[in-house]
């Protein structure tokens, strides 16, 4: 146990922070602990957290993705643009739909893996990009009027008391686990994100698993805004805006580092977890949604400033300037 | 004639890294006016005793004088404003600023507002001095490598320096270009500036130097007046060891060769290489740090893929043109970079043991069997003796010795055909050192063939059953363990007659 918190110090610290906001939060409401609330729990940020969970492997392989929200608005578009023509197949238009998010990662993937520009800049310019392209597909519009049978994916339960998009989560982050922890593409990740050069030297295809993960991103993205209107039953041009930032937020919070090469499954859901708790107690106790998005804001700022603190006070002791040249 | 003062005096300098002891004992001193050159093998202990000087390292122990006060600098920018400045092979100037704002960069005693055209005119005054014809005004990015030393040198004069440290200024230069740094040199020593002056090649040497100092694993074997040294006696003096310290490999019968490599050659970096290794060979590469021979192994293992020769392994032409196709090919090579091209450190000593060989533990569905890669990593770590507390300890966490023996682990549990060591004893102790040698004999008489690219005279000599020297981009020769004696390799890696 002592050995288990001493190397999985963060995982440690964030199961602390959870079982604190928890015992808070059933303080605070006698609704809590139903399990209604446990469903609502997941349920209101339910795209987010599916985004959440490629996004980890994303970062860790010293990546970054900022468009996912634009990607989710823009699959969300393209799948409701088809719907309003009429012509089609709405099951082909959600596939169609899903489709444009996968090439929208590709096309990120291969700009970013050729040209060797960084991913911050390349999926900065998805963000703007795709947001665009969904706003010229729908202009001001608000189109709805879905077949009941897709909204009831959104809005009803499948297994007892499950919608099918907390279902598809927890299948996918059973399935995300097994990947980044049990599988050879998660520890080309790991190693990727540790040092590309490593990887390429040690007969690792770097530039494929990249792509292959920017493909997946677009994927799961494409597919988090078609469940998105499910849930809402419309979609407008700005589906999803802003949401990067809760997503990269979230995994960020999970103690993966944004220098990649370091993080694990256990603690982006541990930060999950508490991200929605903290913000759902926030809510049983009518604190404002501003309000809450500032105290999951300074979370962010003490989850990256803590360990670095804390590496910073254990180098003091050698001269830094020494520590970087080494010897000769 | 009395002895001038000395400007700048080192006594009994030491400095350690980990199992390294860099410099022990080292005592130097500078003269006003004095070209002062500095030689010895690469780990000679050159660069650290530089960097002490300037300020990026503390001595551990020892003191210097800077004109008879104790001068300890905390950072280069302290050891400039006490008058000590140092020029690279790569010069350090800033692209995007003018020649004039670079050469008064370091003046931080010029108020708010600058004055151009002062700064201009004193700039000119400068470079004039020197004799070196660059308009102050230009952006320093459009200059030559030649042009930007000059730069540096005018910014040490404008900076009032009383010694300059040349570290191998000349190795990016052509013999045009190094004739008119040397004259700016000499017109340094004329204003009674100190040069301490590093480079490779023997024949600058005794162009420029007053004085000759060789510095041999750290110590400092001798100071002369350069009249009084000749090249034998300066070889001499920087080998200095005997290879009979070493492990020395038994004979070997001679297989068929096994790679062979026919006029091979990176454009600009090295030409026309043609050499075969054999079956339980080990072929030394000696020769200086630039030389080419990392480059070799590079193009071989498909980094950056030759553009002309050929590669021939096993009777058959490959065309290598990434890692991933020389490992298939069977083509393994161990970085000199432990760190940056080596190991993922943070990853766990079993990951790192199987990294370039993943596939073969990857079932249909993906997931890696991971008894087998404990029980192939636990066999190797036993092997090669690696001491950590755990199969899955982080590399980062093991000492050098072991960290460089489990990269080596890395790349025999690829069973390769060739495998190619760039430094593989260099920083770590004694011990592990020992311990190479040994794997290096055992694996050679498995029949693997194997490169051996090593700075380490000494070392060279006795792993080898053939030593290739290399020298600018070249190779020199090929010698037979018999003809391979210090004195000739150093001397063909040189350049001597």
């Amino acid at each position: 146990m002592r050995e288990w918190a001493a190397k999985h110090r963060w995982e440690s610290i964030l199961i602390v922070v959870l079982a604190a906001t928890i015992v808070v939060n059933v303080s605070l409401s006698p609704f809590y602990l139903g399990f209604g609330n446990f469903v609502n729990l997941f349920w209101l940020s339910i795209e987010k957290i599916i985004v959440v969970i490629v996004m980890t492997f994303v970062i860790i392989n010293g990546e970054i993705d900022l468009s996912v929200a634009s990607v989710m608005g823009f699959s969300a578009a393209v799948m409701a643009t088809l719907y309003e023509g009429g012509e089609m197949a709405f099951v082909l238009a959600i596939l169609i739909g899903i489709v444009a998010g996968a090439l929208a990662g590709l096309l990120q993937g291969l700009v970013i893996t050729r040209f060797g520009l960084p991913s911050l800049v390349v999926t900065l310019a998805g963000l703007i990009g795709f947001r665009g392209a969904a706003r010229v597909l729908l202009e001001d519009r608000s189109v709805g009027d879905f077949p009941e049978w897709f909204e009831r994916i959104g809005q009803q339960t499948l297994f007892g008391p499950f919608p099918v998009a907390l279902v598809l989560f927890f299948v996918g982050l059973a399935l995300a686990w097994i990947i980044l922890e049990r599988s050879a593409f998660g520890r080309k990740v790991y190693v990727i994100g540790n040092s590309a050069d490593v990887a390429r030297f040690s007969g690792i295809e770097v530039d494929s698993v990249k792509v292959r993960l920017f493909v997946a991103s677009g994927t799961v993205a494409g597919l988090a805004g078609v469940l998105f209107a499910a849930r809402v039953g419309a979609v407008q041009g700005t589906l999803g805006e802003t949401y990067e930032l809760d997503i990269i937020t979230m995994v960020l919070l999970g103690g993966v580092s944004i220098f990649g090469g370091s993080g694990s499954m256990l603690g982006v859901v541990l930060a999950l977890f508490t991200v929605l708790n903290i913000r759902n107690g926030l809510g049983l106790a009518n604190i404002d949604g501003i309000t809450q998005t500032g105290v999951i804001g300074l979370l962010l700022i003490g989850s990256v400033l803590v360990p670095n603190l804390a590496r910073r006070y254990r180098l003091r002791r050698p001269a830094p300037e020494a520590m970087a040249h080494g010897p000769p | 004639m009395s002895e001038p003062r000395p400007v700048i005096e080192i006594k009994g300098v030491s400095k350690r890294f980990d199992a390294t002891q860099a410099l022990s004992e080292v005592s130097l001193s500078l003269r006003a006016g004095e070209i002062h050159s500095l030689v010895g093998e690469n780990g000679a202990g050159k660069s650290t005793l530089i960097k002490i000087m300037t300020g990026l390292y503390p001595a551990d122990s020892g003191e210097m004088t800077l004109g008879g006060e104790p001068f300890a600098p905390r950072s280069s920018a302290d050891a400039q404003r006490q008058g000590i400045a140092a020029i690279y092979q790569e010069p350090s100037v800033f692209p995007d600023l003018s020649v004039a704002e670079n050469i008064f960069i370091g003046h931080q005693d010029q108020g708010m507002m600058v004055d151009w055209s002062t700064m201009y005119r004193e700039a000119s005054r400068i470079l004039a001095k020197l004799d070196i014809e660059i308009d102050p005004r230009l952006p320093a990015a459009g200059l030559t490598v030649a042009g930007q030393q000059a730069v540096e040198i005018a910014k040490a004069i404008s900076l009032d320096v009383r010694v300059l440290i040349m570290d191998e200024p000349t190795a990016a230069l052509s013999a045009h270009e190094v004739d008119r740094l040397f004259r700016q040199v000499r017109s340094l020593k004329e204003a009674g500036v100190s040069v301490l002056f590093i480079t490779h090649r023997l024949e600058e040497l005794f162009a420029i130097s007053d004085r000759i100092s060789v510095f041999r694993d750290g110590r400092h074997i001798s100071t002369r007046p350069a009249n009084e040294v000749t090249e034998e006696s300066l070889v001499r003096e920087m080998v200095g060891r005997d290879p009979s310290d070493f492990f020395a490999r038994g004979e070997h019968p001679e297989g068929e060769a096994v790679l062979r490599v026919d006029s091979l050659g990176v454009s600009g970096v090295f030409s026309d290489v043609t050499f075969d290794v054999r079956r339980g060979e080990v072929l030394g590469f000696a020769g200086l740090v630039g030389s080419g021979r990392t480059d070799i192994a590079l193009s071989l293992f498909g980094v950056h893929p030759a553009d002309e020769g050929t590669i021939e392994l096993e009777g058959q032409t490959l065309d290598i043109r990434s890692p991933r196709q020389a490992l298939a090919s069977g083509i393994a090579y161990l970085s000199e970079d432990r760190r940056r091209l080596g190991l993922s450190v943070e990853q766990s000593l079993v990951a790192n043991v199987t990294l370039a060989t993943l596939n073969r533990y990857t079932s249909a569905l993906g997931l890696i069997d991971r008894d087998q890669e404990r029980a192939d990593a636990e066999a190797l770590r036993q092997r090669l003796g690696i001491r950590a507390p755990s199969l899955s300890t982080p590399v980062s966490q093991l000492s050098g010795g072991n960290q460089q023996k489990t990269m080596l682990a890395k790349w025999l549990n690829t069973h390769p055909k060739v495998l190619i060591l760039d430094e593989p004893t260099r920083g770590i102790d004694v011990g592990a050192k020992a311990d190479v040698h040994k794997f290096i004999d055992e694996l050679a008489t498995s029949g693997i063939a194997i490169m051996l690219i090593s700075s380490d005279l000494p070392e060279v000599i006795a792993m080898s059953d053939r030593v290739a020297v290399m020298r600018e981009g070249s190779l020199i020769g090929i010698y037979p363990r018999r003809d391979a004696t210090q004195e000739r390799i150093m001397t063909a890696a040189v350049g001597a007659r």
